[in-house]
C-alpha cells in the first residue's frame, strides 16, 4: 500500500533534495576526477578570454578563429588515436613518423598516377600497417609500449626516407587544395573531417562493446581478462586505430603543405601527448574521454595562435606552452 | 509605422556597411604610405639556427632605421613545416602591409601565401625560394625574391678546396635536411667547382651539429684517405670539426653561412673556411622591398645576395662588430655589394 505523503513531508523532501543538490555539487567539486574532466574546458575558456581581452580586433575575428580550427585539425586526428592507446595504459610514440610514412606512401602512389582515392587509401593502410606491427609486438611479445613505439618512431621515419629517397614529392591536386583552403559556414573542411573522427571516436568508446573493452583493458586488465576480454586483441586494435588515424592525418598534412615530405615532424607527437594529459585521460589507462583531448588540442593551438598574433617572440612562446601544459597537468589528478 | 521603421533599419544597415567597406577596401595598387604607418610581418625558419637570428637582426634593425613596424615570428622548429604554415596563417589574418617569408620546404607556405595574395598584400620571399608551381596552384604571388645563389657559393668553395688540397683527392660531403633545395644546390655547386675530386656521400645530417659529427666519424672510419670535408651549413661544419679533432686529422673543412660560432672556429683553426652568407643583408633587403611596395614603387623581381669565402686571411675583418644592438659580427660583407633596393625608397 502506497503511503500518501502530506504537505510537510513534501516540503521536507523538497528542502532535502535542495541541500542534496548543493551537497552533490560540493561532492563533485571535491572529486579530483571531476576537475580532470572539466579543467580543460575551463582552461580553454580562460585562454580564449585572455587573448580576446588583450587583442579582440586581431584574435576574435572569424578569419583568426578559422585559422585556429585549421591548425587544430591535424593534431586532433592524431590525438584521437593517441587517446585510444593511452586508455589501454599504453602510448604511441611513433605517430609522427607513421604520419610521415603514410604521407610518403601517398606521394609514391600519386606520382605513379594512382587515383586520389586509392592514394588516400594507401596512406591509411600504410599507417594501419605500422600500427599493426606496434600492436603485435606490444601485445604478443609483451614488450613495453613506450620502448616499442619509440623504436617504431625511427623505423617508420627511416622507411619513409628510404621509400622517398629523401626527396619530397610535390602533390598538386585540386580536390586536396579545396579541402585544405575552403570552409562552409565558416568551419574549415579540415576541421569538419577532424570533428567527424572525434564523433566516431567518442561513439566507439562509449557506445560500443569494443569501447568498453578498451576502458576495461586499461582500467583493470586482470578483471578484464577474467571477464573473457582478449587483452591481446584490444591492444592490437587500438594501435591499428592509432596508426590508421596517423595515415589520415598524413593525407590532411599533404593537403595543407602541398607535398609529401619525408622529414618527420616531432612537434605533432609532443603536442598529442600533452593534449591527451591535459584532456583528462589517465596515463595509467581506463579513464578519459575523446572530447577532453579534443578541447585540449584546441586550447594548445589557440595558445600558439594567440601568442603569435599579439607578437610574443618565439622564445617566450616555447616557455608559455610548456608552462601551461605543466600547470594544467599538475592540476589534473592522474593517479588511480 | 512599421514600414518606416524597417526602412530606417535598412538605411542604417546600408550606411554602416558602406562605412565598414570604405574603411577596409584597399585599392589595387597600394597607395603611397608614410614610413611610420608601414607594418611588416616576417616568418623565418627556426631560431635554433643563428643564421635566422641574423635575418631577424637584419629585419629588426633595418625596420628601426626606417621607422617602420616589424613583427618577426619563427617556425617552432627547423623542421616543423605545418607549424610554420600555421604561423603564417595567423599573421595573414592580421593588419600587415607586407610579409617576408622563408619557407622550411619549397611548398609548405604556398597556401598561406595564396591567402595573403587574395587580400592584396605584398609577399617578399628571401633565402629559400618557394616553388613556383605550387605557388601558382594556390593562387599566390611573390613580389620579389632575394637570396644567395647557393650553387655559385658551393662552386666557389669547391674550386678553393681543390686549389688547397690538390687534384684527384677524396672529399667527404655532409648535406642538410633530405631533399632540401638549398642543401642540394650547395652540394651540387661544390661538386661542380671541385672538378677532378672524388666524393664520399653526400650524407644527410639535417643541419644538425651532432648528426654531422656522427656522419663525419663514420666517413673517417670508412675512408682513411679523406683529404677534405664540405658541410652544407656551419652548424654541421662544427660537428665535422669536432670529429676531425677527435680523430686527430688535420684536413680542411668548409662550411656555409658565416655564423658567429663558425667564425670563432675559423679564427681558432677548427674550421678552415666558411662560405659566408649575409642573412643580415637579406633581412635588410626584405624590409626595403616591403617599403618600396608599400610606397607604390616597382620592386626588383629578384636579387642575388652576396657571399664571401671567409678564412684565416680575412677573419679579423669579419669579426668586427657592426651592430648597434649587441655583438653581431659579419653582418655585411668585407667588400662592396649590390643593394638595388636602397635607392628606390622614397624618404
Amino acid at each position: 500500500m502506497k503511503k500518501r505523503g502530506n504537505n510537510s513531508d513534501a516540503l521536507a523532501k523538497a528542502s532535502a533534495s535542495d541541500s542534496n543538490l548543493i551537497s552533490n555539487l560540493q561532492v563533485k567539486f571535491k572529486d579530483p576526477f571531476f576537475w580532470s574532466d572539466w579543467l580543460v574546458v575551463v582552461a580553454f575558456a580562460v585562454v580564449i578570454g585572455f587573448f580576446g581581452l588583450i587583442a579582440p580586433a586581431e584574435f576574435l575575428t572569424l578569419w583568426n578563429l578559422n585559422n585556429i580550427l585549421v591548425a587544430a585539425s591535424i593534431p586532433t586526428i592524431i590525438v584521437v588515436g593517441q587517446t585510444f592507446t593511452v586508455l589501454t595504459a599504453g602510448i604511441d610514440l611513433s605517430v609522427s613518423s607513421t604520419m610521415t610514412f603514410g604521407a610518403v606512401s601517398f606521394g609514391l602512389a600519386f606520382t605513379n598516377g594512382w587515383s586520389l582515392w586509392k592514394c588516400c587509401l594507401i596512406s591509411i593502410v600504410a599507417g594501419a600497417f605500422v600500427g599493426l606491427l606496434n600492436g603485435l609486438i606490444i601485445a604478443k611479445r609483451k614488450i613495453n609500449d613506450f620502448i616499442v613505439t619509440l623504436g617504431m618512431l625511427s623505423v617508420a621515419s627511416g622507411a619513409a626516407l628510404v621509400l622517398s629517397d629523401g626527396k619530397p614529392r610535390q602533390i598538386i591536386s585540386e580536390s586536396l587544395s579545396t579541402l585544405a583552403i575552403n570552409d562552409k559556414f565558416n568551419i574549415p573542411y579540415l576541421m569538419m573531417v577532424a570533428f567527424v573522427i572525434v564523433l566516431i571516436g567518442h561513439f566507439t568508446l562509449f557506445h560500443t562493446k569494443f569501447g568498453t573493452h578498451v576502458l576495461a583493458t586499461g582500467g583493470d586488465p586482470d578483471a578484464a581478462r577474467a571477464m573473457g576480454i582478449s587483452i591481446v586483441k584490444v591492444k592490437i586494435a587500438v594501435y591499428v586505430i592509432s596508426g590508421a588515424l596517423a595515415g589520415v592525418a598524413g593525407i590532411l598534412a599533404i593537403s595543407r603543405i602541398g607535398s609529401a615530405e619525408p622529414a618527420a615532424n616531432t612537434a605533432i607527437l609532443l603536442n598529442s601527448v600533452a593534449a591527451v594529459v591535459l584532456g583528462g585521460v589517465s596515463l595509467f589507462g581506463g579513464r578519459g574521454s575523446i572530447f577532453g583531448p579534443f578541447i585540449a588540442t584546441l586550447l594548445l593551438q589557440s595558445l600558439l595562435n594567440g601568442l603569435t598574433v599579439i607578437g610574443v617572440a618565439a622564445y617566450y612562446q616555447y616557455l608559455s606552452i610548456g608552462l601551461v601544459v605543466i600547470l594544467s597537468a599538475s592540476l589534473v589528478r592522474t593517479e588511480k | 509605422m512599421k514600414l518606416t521603421k524597417s526602412i530606417k533599419v535598412v538605411l542604417v544597415a546600408i550606411s554602416a556597411s558602406s562605412l565598414v567597406l570604405a574603411g577596409t577596401t584597399t585599392g589595387n595598387a597600394a597607395p603611397k604610405k608614410a614610413l611610420k604607418s608601414i607594418r611588416i610581418a616576417a616568418v623565418v625558419k627556426g631560431l635554433d639556427n643563428p643564421f635566422f637570428i641574423g635575418i631577424k637582426e637584419g629585419i629588426e634593425e633595418t625596420a628601426k632605421n626606417y621607422g617602420v613596424f616589424a613583427n618577426v615570428q619563427a617556425a617552432p622548429g627547423l623542421n616543423d613545416d605545418i607549424g610554420q604554415a600555421n604561423k603564417l596563417d595567423s599573421l595573414a589574418g592580421q593588419n600587415y602591409d607586407c610579409y617576408i617569408v622563408i619557407p622550411i620546404s619549397s611548398n609548405n607556405l604556398s597556401q598561406a601565401v595564396g591567402k595573403i595574395t587574395k587580400k592584396k598584400k605584398t609577399v617578399i620571399n628571401i633565402d629559400s625560394p618557394i616553388d613556383s608551381a605550387s605557388l601558382a596552384a594556390a593562387g599566390g604571388k611573390v613580389t620579389s625574391f632575394a637570396g644567395t645563389d647557393n650553387f655559385a657559393a658551393g662552386k666557389a668553395g669547391g674550386a678553393k678546396m681543390v686549389a688547397a688540397i690538390g687534384a684527384g683527392k677524396k672529399i667527404g660531403l655532409i648535406a642538410g635536411l633530405a631533399g632540401n633545395v638549398t642543401s642540394n644546390a650547395r652540394i651540387d655547386g661544390f661538386k661542380a667547382g671541385a672538378a677532378g675530386a672524388t666524393f664520399v656521400g653526400p650524407v644527410n645530417a639535417d643541419w644538425d651539429t651532432t648528426k654531422a659529427l656522427d656522419a663525419a666519424n663514420a666517413m673517417i672510419t670508412a675512408n682513411k684517405d679523406l683529404a677534405g670535408f664540405f658541410a652544407a651549413n656551419d652548424q654541421m661544419a662544427q660537428g665535422v670539426g669536432k670529429a676531425l679533432k677527435a680523430a686527430g686529422l688535420k684536413i680542411p673543412v668548409y662550411g656555409v653561412d658565416g655564423i658567429a660560432d663558425a667564425l670563432a672556429e675559423v679564427k681558432a683553426g677548427s674550421i678552415t673556411a666558411t662560405i659566408s652568407q649575409y642573412p643580415y643583408v637579406m633581412g635588410k633587403m626584405g624590409v626595403e622591398a616591403c617599403i618600396i611596395a608599400a610606397q607604390g614603387g616597382k620592386v626588383p623581381a629578384s636579387t642575388i645576395t652576396p657571399y664571401y669565402i671567409i678564412d684565416s686571411s680575412n677573419i679579423s675583418a669579419a669579426l668586427e662588430n657592426k651592430s648597434t644592438r649587441g655583438y653581431f659580427p659579419n653582418q655585411t660583407p668585407p667588400g662592396a655589394y649590390n643593394d638595388p633596393y636602397t635607392a628606390l625608397i622614397k624618404k
